[in-house]
């Protein structure tokens, strides 16, 4: 059992996309951006309400950039000095929840429109929440322990040129021992189900968008060793298979370039990529390359 | 059979077995039996298979010798000879009574290590049961492998076990004589003192053996050796007709030898230890020289003497435990087993040597670094990296226009965003994802991958387990068999093990089925 002072800091990274979550707001105008937000802080201050000594962080992933929605610098220099609201609410949470929205209201009203970044920068807000979480865990007093998780709520669809940082972010979460949650609205996401498994995370996709609070609060709320005892949606099998960069087909079996490790689907004495030779007689070369094809047919 | 280079101990002659006339032969290691006229033996058993013997009592009429065997046969010979029948079956007792105890303990000793092994590990064990007792392998080929390693190698681990106790240094000091009361004294010895006196002095052990029981009694050895001045702190050699004054010479003899030995360590100068202080002159004076005997006083003679014997009682007890119980039978590897220096010389040899120079004269921080060549990397192509292996995937394009409505709508809404944390979803909506997530529902299809070792009984997995090492066992044997390079080895490939494979998968085929229709 964990001790009374051992943390456990929960990331909470949103997807605010404001152009898919605008269509989307045309697609089914139930479920807007508002309401997602609502979900999110609900999970929010259940979590923030489990144990005193439970931390939360939220992050927004914007097109342009990632902000905190809480803790932000306003708070920390503020201090308690928020109106408390009337209805006798815990008053961690009530600022809390006060904050997130002053952030949100902020940050939404001052987007512009820019047409050649349309994807949400998830790599960036992924690489800030584990930034934060290692902060975090150098503040911890002498005895502490702390387990940290990141809780990705993905909108939009997948961006391919954030492969590299986000696979970096992925190992370096896995080193870390934190782990990475996902919750997909909308289409499947390769890189969140790698990052699921790679880190021991859970990954769902959403049948119901209106529902969230709800898939939020039963999937996500407890942490890894309380995931143990519940009986949780099982994993679903990953696709690994790479690839070949001069293709972009799937393969199974392949070549691997040993200087700069990238995948071809056929054999050339030369790697395009970083132009090393490779010293293979040509018979050798044939030979292997009729059995591969043999293989593959 | 009749391999005649054995030592034969004793023949009788006119021996019936099972109603043939012949001649029983004892030889070093097993008896046998021949028919008269016959070069061949009929009957041969050595002495280790014999667990005991029998003979008539002396009333019969027939004179007989059993042997019974370990196996429980029983052999019987009877004795024909009419005039010595009797003579003959008791000299035949007697010598098989002193070979029999001889033997009797090597084939115990084997035995006892077979049920040690079963025992002590249980997955032997088991093997064992699988294999052996149903018959899958024969019990030889079973210990054929594990049983060389009895001999070799694990009886020197069994012996290890047990760690030779050392000799304490203080063992004649501990001795403590008490007063009598009335101006005598009284020394207590016990058997461990005496077992460290014999060990640290072989001199005196000998003596032991010679005098006692014959000249002495065991009290009046040991009163004269705490009498003698062998024992005691200064050491006279006068010369007296002390038992002891050889060994005293003996003892002068080792303390010479090893000294002249000296030390083999190259890296050790024992020779330029000094005890010098720089008490006069300040080291501006040489030093006397001390060693000659012309200038030394009386105290430091009697010092040096007591040095002298200190340091020999101590070489002495580092020899005695470095011998590990060896019987001193041959007297003249006494002296030279008195240094310990012999462990040294062992390990200075040539590679060894040259490894503990090397160690003491070279830093490896300071050597230079030896990292491994690589090739550098120069990339044509960096852009393959941004996205990586991942496959190409139809992008959805959103126009212009798209865009700019999308982001002023969002504008709109959230600009008076207030969380409504009351009315977050609806409870149709929570009810129908509670139902979701139930198991049964549409996201616990995935049917969680359970565990197989929950779905399994543990008795099932016990047995299956027993059958996987057992075939892991055979797959042990029959790799054994590679390279074939003996027409053995082919022929057990080939016949024996191919039945032995056989009968497992049969074995496995029947546990299979049964279980099958346990279920059923």
């Amino acid at each position: 059992m964990a001790s009374d002072t051992d943390v456990s800091l929960l990331v909470i990274v949103v997807d605010v996309n404001p152009i898919w979550w605008g269509q989307q707001a045309h697609r089914e105008p139930e479920f807007t951006l508002a309401k997602c937000l609502d979900a999110v802080m609900v999970l929010g201050n259940s979590h923030l309400a489990m144990t005193r000594s439970n931390k939360l962080a939220v992050i927004a992933s914007h097109c342009q950039d990632s902000y905190f929605l809480y803790p932000t610098k306003k708070s920390a220099d503020n201090g308690g000095d928020e109106s408390s609201s009337g209805d006798g609410k815990y008053e961690l949470l009530s600022a809390t929840n006060n904050q997130m929205a002053e952030e949100i209201r902020e940050i939404l009203s001052k987007t512009e429109v820019r047409g050649n970044s349309t994807d949400t920068l998830l790599a960036a807000s992924l690489a800030k929440a584990l930034c934060y979480i290692h902060r975090v865990s150098k503040e911890l007093e002498v005895g502490q322990e702390m387990k940290s998780r990141i809780l990705v709520i993905k909108a939009a669809e997948d961006c391919a040129l954030q492969y590299m940082n986000f696979m970096n972010g992925i190992f370096a979460a896995q080193k870390q021992n934190i782990l990475i949650d996902a919750c997909v609205l909308a289409s499947d996401s390769g890189l969140l189900q790698q990052a699921c498994d790679i880190t021991g995370g859970l990954y769902l996709k959403l049948p119901q968008k209106v529902a969230l609070a709800q898939y939020l609060l039963w999937v996500f709320l407890a942490d890894s060793e309380q995931r143990s005892q519940l009986v949780l949606p099982p994993t679903a099998h990953v696709d690994y298979r790479a690839a070949c960069f001069c293709h972009r087909n799937l393969i199974e079996i392949g070549y691997v370039c040993s200087v700069c490790l990238s995948i071809f689907c056929t054999f050339s004495p030369i790697c395009t990529t970083c132009e090393t030779a490779f010293k293979i007689q040509l018979r050798q070369m044939v030979k292997p390359k009729k059995k591969k094809l043999k293989q593959q047919m | 059979m009749a391999s005649l280079s054995e030592e034969v101990l004793l023949v009788v002659k006119k021996v019936r077995q099972k109603k043939q006339d012949g001649t029983l032969y004892l030889m070093a290691e097993r008896i046998a039996w021949g028919p008269e006229g016959k070069d061949r033996f009929t009957v041969s058993h050595l002495y280790a298979d014999i667990r005991c013997q029998k003979i008539s009592p002396d009333g019969k009429a027939k004179v007989q010798l059993q042997l019974v065997l370990h196996t429980g046969e029983n052999i019987t010979f009877h004795f024909a000879n009419e005039s010595t029948a009797v003579k003959d079956r008791d000299a035949a007792k007697e010598l098989l009574q002193q070979l029999l105890p001889k033997f009797k303990k090597k084939a115990n000793k084997e035995l006892e290590e077979k049920n040690r092994m079963l025992q002590e590990d249980p997955v032997l064990f088991q093997l064992y049961k699988d294999l052996v007792v149903s018959q899958v392998i024969s019990a030889e080929e079973f210990w054929a492998n594990r049983l060389g390693g009895v001999n070799n190698t694990d009886q020197a681990l069994y012996n290890n076990n047990k760690q030779e106790v050392g000799i304490s240094g203080a063992f004649l000091a501990d001795i403590r004589p008490q007063t009598d009361g009335c101006n005598g004294l009284r020394y207590n010895l016990t058997a461990d003192i005496i077992e460290s006196i014999f060990r640290t002095y072989p001199a005196v052990k000998q003596k032991y053996c010679e005098n006692v029981p014959h000249n002495l009694t065991e009290k009046e050895f040991w009163t004269r050796f705490f009498q003698s001045h062998y024992f005691h702190r200064d050491r006279l050699n006068t010369g007296t007709q002390d038992i002891f004054s050889e060994c005293a010479k003996q003892d002068e003899k080792g303390l010479k030898s090893m000294v002249i030995q000296g030390v083999k360590n190259p890296l050790l100068n024992l020779l330029a230890l000094d005890d010098n202080t720089l008490d006069e002159g300040y080291g501006v004076c040489s030093p006397q020289p001390s060693t000659s005997v012309a200038n030394r006083t009386v105290k430091e003679s009697s010092n040096s003497a007591i040095i002298k014997r200190f340091n020999h009682h101590s070489a002495m007890v580092l020899a005695a435990g470095s011998r590990k119980g060896e019987t001193l039978n041959d007297q003249g590897s006494e002296t030279s087993s008195t240094d310990g220096n012999s462990r040294d010389s062992d390990c200075f040899h040539p590679p060894v040597k040259k490894a503990k120079l090397q160690e003491a004269t070279e830093y490896d921080d300071l050597q230079g670094e030896n990292r491994p060549k690589t090739v550098p990397l120069n990339l044509k192509k960096s852009d393959r990296y941004a996205h990586g292996p991942v496959p190409l995937q139809s992008h959805q394009y959103t126009t212009s226009q798209d865009i700019i409505n999308s982001v002023n709508y969002i504008h709109h809404e959230m600009s008076n965003y207030k969380p409504n944390l009351t009315q977050v979803m609806s409870s149709t909506a929570a009810s129908s994802a509670i139902a979701a997530l139930s198991p049964g529902g549409i996201l616990m299809q995935g049917g969680a991958p359970q565990a197989i070792h929950q779905m399994i009984p543990t008795d099932i997995q016990g047995e299956l387990k027993h059958l996987y090492v057992a075939a892991g066992e055979l797959l042990r044997h029959y790799w054994s068999c590679f390279p074939v390079n003996t027409p053995f080895l082919e022929e057990k490939l080939t016949g024996h093990l191919e039945e032995m494979l056989q009968a497992a998968y049969n074995k496995f085929h029947a546990w299979q089925t049964r279980r099958m229709m346990r279920k059923t």
